[in-house]
């Protein structure tokens, strides 16, 4: 038999690897409604990018503009059809796949620029800071719906890129202030004056060891980002400037029956479910984050 | 004895606050040999964690270093080093054993990787050698089954295993000097002792020489050779270990020594030295520790007192080595009189 064991920890398997995501995730995934929240989402995500290949028709062929306009839901058309004789069904899908990548990647743009500013702001400090939190102040004084009309509005006929290139830049400000916030707060926790003591460079500071510290704020941030350009992006579609016909958004499909809304009840009801669970179900999910990372800081 | 590792000379550290000028360090000079440790002891805020950031030039603003300090370490003048040499030298050449294990660590990382990530820093190893490094280190700061711990976060070990893979982290490169500040105030008393005979031992394997900042002189009587009394951001006393706990001068180390609890004497309560350290943006003049002084008289209020040689090279910043038949006559202390700073 072999003698014992020297120390008590080596008789003991270690514990199993869990790192900070992975009790993010966990923990969400144990509150009822961010799991039906999960998979909503994941159906209407799945629903957009496969739309080319459930959707029933070409979303923005008009086969016949007189005959099959606006028709009610049957089982030919379930949502029934537009004013140009579009299929509102193979519009919504298609609608989905568009509004979701106009979501993320404006929110990916919000996100680089508003991490950045802020971190370079709160590292640097002095009066660097101080111009650029003025400048950002300025920014905030602006509601983003007025600069967006503004823009749109001088520059008509936009493409979709531009349009995501608009909405992400004017979506960072807010994000970037709690960086700067958090960084702020880093500068003077221990491990990054011990980062410094071992000799770590400035750079490898703030992308090493602060920016992973600032994961859980930015993931909420961006889960609400979505979402709030998702709605941003259907106003400005409804009001005509936003995404250009025949392209399909949701805030395009309502608009197209809004001066009918009263009978044209299809056109204004699918679309707007789809943005209101999209909407819905990517806020609980960020309610479900921001818990889950509060409750640990 | 040859010429010292690290060379300390009218070491100046002032914070510019809203408040006034904090001369948190204000002229302190001492030496640390090589393969010596030299303990540094005193109350919170009397200088001894700015002295040692200072060493490794980690003093944010509103601090800094004044012009006229000299830090010597292997023939550099570390204070004017050029920014980017001078990281070369943090981590690689002097290390820092921090405080708080807890928060000495990143969260996010698995401590395998933040033991590596110094290697690879400074030797460009690349991340396979660097991780099978710092397992390497890791079993010698006796963390068992170092390759399972490596890959675990910080929360998931206890304060000892924490404190070890903070020491790895400042042995890895087999510094010639690790400034180890408090390196075992947050520890249960049992595990202290344990850190400690670990540094001493990893200390004799790689000839490292070891600064160690303390408020604790049990630290310093079982781990220095000599000790440096710090007080009000001045060298007060300094001496060997031996010398100081046989022949106390000073009488702020007196007053530390008697503030020990000691096994065995029955003691209602603990001694403790009247009053508190002044703040750093108005030292007293005359002598900074008079208004706590059970001695004091009209020299230390009107002369600061310089470093007096009391023998055996053992130096004391107080007057009764002109006059030490005043310490046969203790008076109570003008806190207490004045009823100024007392608790």
């Amino acid at each position: 038999m072999p003698g014992p064991t020297p120390v008590s920890a080596a008789t003991k398997p270690a514990q199993p690897r869990e790192s900070p995501l992975g009790l993010t995730v966990r923990s969400i995934l144990r509150k009822r409604s961010s799991r039906v929240a999960l998979v909503v989402l994941g159906v209407i995500v799945l629903v957009g990018i496969l739309a080319p290949f459930i959707a029933p028709y070409d979303p923005a062929a008009q086969p016949d503009i007189v005959a099959l306009k606006n028709l009610p839901p049957s089982l030919a058309h379930p949502f029934g059809t537009d004013p140009y004789s579009r299929d509102v069904l193979s519009r919504v899908l298609y609608g989905a796949r568009l509004s979701l990548t106009i979501g993320i990647l404006a929110t990916i743009v919000s996100l680089t620029v508003g991490v950045a500013y802020g971190a370079i702001s709160g590292y640097m400090g002095g009066w660097l800071d101080a111009v650029m939190m003025r400048v950002l102040d300025a920014f905030l004084s602006i509601p983003r719906l007025l600069l967006l009309l503004g823009v749109l509005v001088a520059w008509p006929h936009l493409s979709v890129w531009a349009l995501i290139l608009f909405l992400g830049l004017s979506g960072w400000f807010g994000l970037s202030r709690i960086v700067r916030g958090q960084v702020l707060a880093l500068k003077h926790a221990e491990f990054v004056t011990a980062a410094q003591a071992l000799g770590a460079s400035r750079r490898r500071i703030l992308v090493k060891h602060m920016l992973p510290n600032l994961v859980s704020p930015i993931v909420v941030a961006a889960t609400l980002g979505i979402a709030h350009v998702i709605v941003l992006e259907a106003g400005l579609s409804f009001l005509g400037i936003g995404v250009p016909q025949p392209l399909a958004s949701w805030g395009n499909i309502i608009q197209d029956g809004a001066d009918q809304v009263a009978t044209l009840w299809w056109m204004s009801l699918f679309p707007g479910l789809f943005m209101v669970l999209t909407v819905m179900t990517l806020n609980i999910l960020g309610e479900a984050l921001r818990d889950s990372y509060e409750r640990r800081s | 004895m040859s010429a010292p590792l690290l060379s300390v000379r009218d070491l100046h550290t002032y914070f510019y606050t809203e408040a006034g000028v904090a001369k948190a360090v204000d002229g302190v000079s001492f030496d640390v040999g090589a393969g010596e440790t030299v303990g540094i002891v005193g109350e919170s805020g009397c200088g001894k964690s700015v002295t040692a950031l200072s060493i490794l030039r980690l003093i944010q603003p509103p601090g800094r270093i004044e012009s006229g300090s000299r830090i010597e370490f292997e023939g550099k003048d570390l204070v004017t080093l050029p920014d980017d040499e001078m990281r070369r030298i943090r981590g690689n050449r002097i290390s820092m054993i921090f405080q708080e294990p807890m928060s000495a660590l990143n969260p996010v990382f698995t401590v395998g990787d933040q033991v590596a990530e110094v290697a690879r820093i400074h030797s460009g190893l690349g991340r396979r050698k660097a991780w099978d490094l710092a397992v390497e280190t890791l079993a010698l700061t006796g963390i068992p089954i170092p390759e399972e711990r490596a890959k675990q976060y910080p929360h998931q070990l206890s304060g000892g295993m924490r404190q070890r893979v903070l020491i790895a982290m400042a042995l890895i490169m087999k510094p010639a000097l690790v400034i180890a500040d408090e390196p075992t105030t947050a520890l249960d008393v049992t595990i202290q002792a344990q850190i400690l005979d670990l540094l001493m031992h990893l200390q004799k394997e790689f000839g490292t020489s070891i600064l160690m900042i303390t408020h604790d002189l049990g630290v310093i009587a079982e781990t220095t050779s000599r000790v440096i009394v710090m007080y009000a951001g001045e060298i007060v006393e300094q001496a060997s270990v031996t010398e100081l706990f046989a022949r106390p001068h000073h009488p702020y180390t007196e007053g530390l020594m008697h503030s020990m609890p000691h096994i065995g004497h029955d003691q209602e309560r603990l001694n403790v030295i009247p009053g508190t350290v002044p703040s750093p943006t108005s030292w007293p003049h005359g002598c900074r520790f008079r208004e706590r002084c059970p001695y004091s008289w009209d020299l230390p209020e009107r002369e600061h007192p310089p470093l007096y040689d009391v023998g055996a090279g053992h130096v004391s910043r107080c007057h009764l080595a002109l006059e030490p038949e005043r310490r046969n006559h203790p008076h109570p202390p003008l806190v207490v009189v004045e009823g100024v700073g007392a608790a």
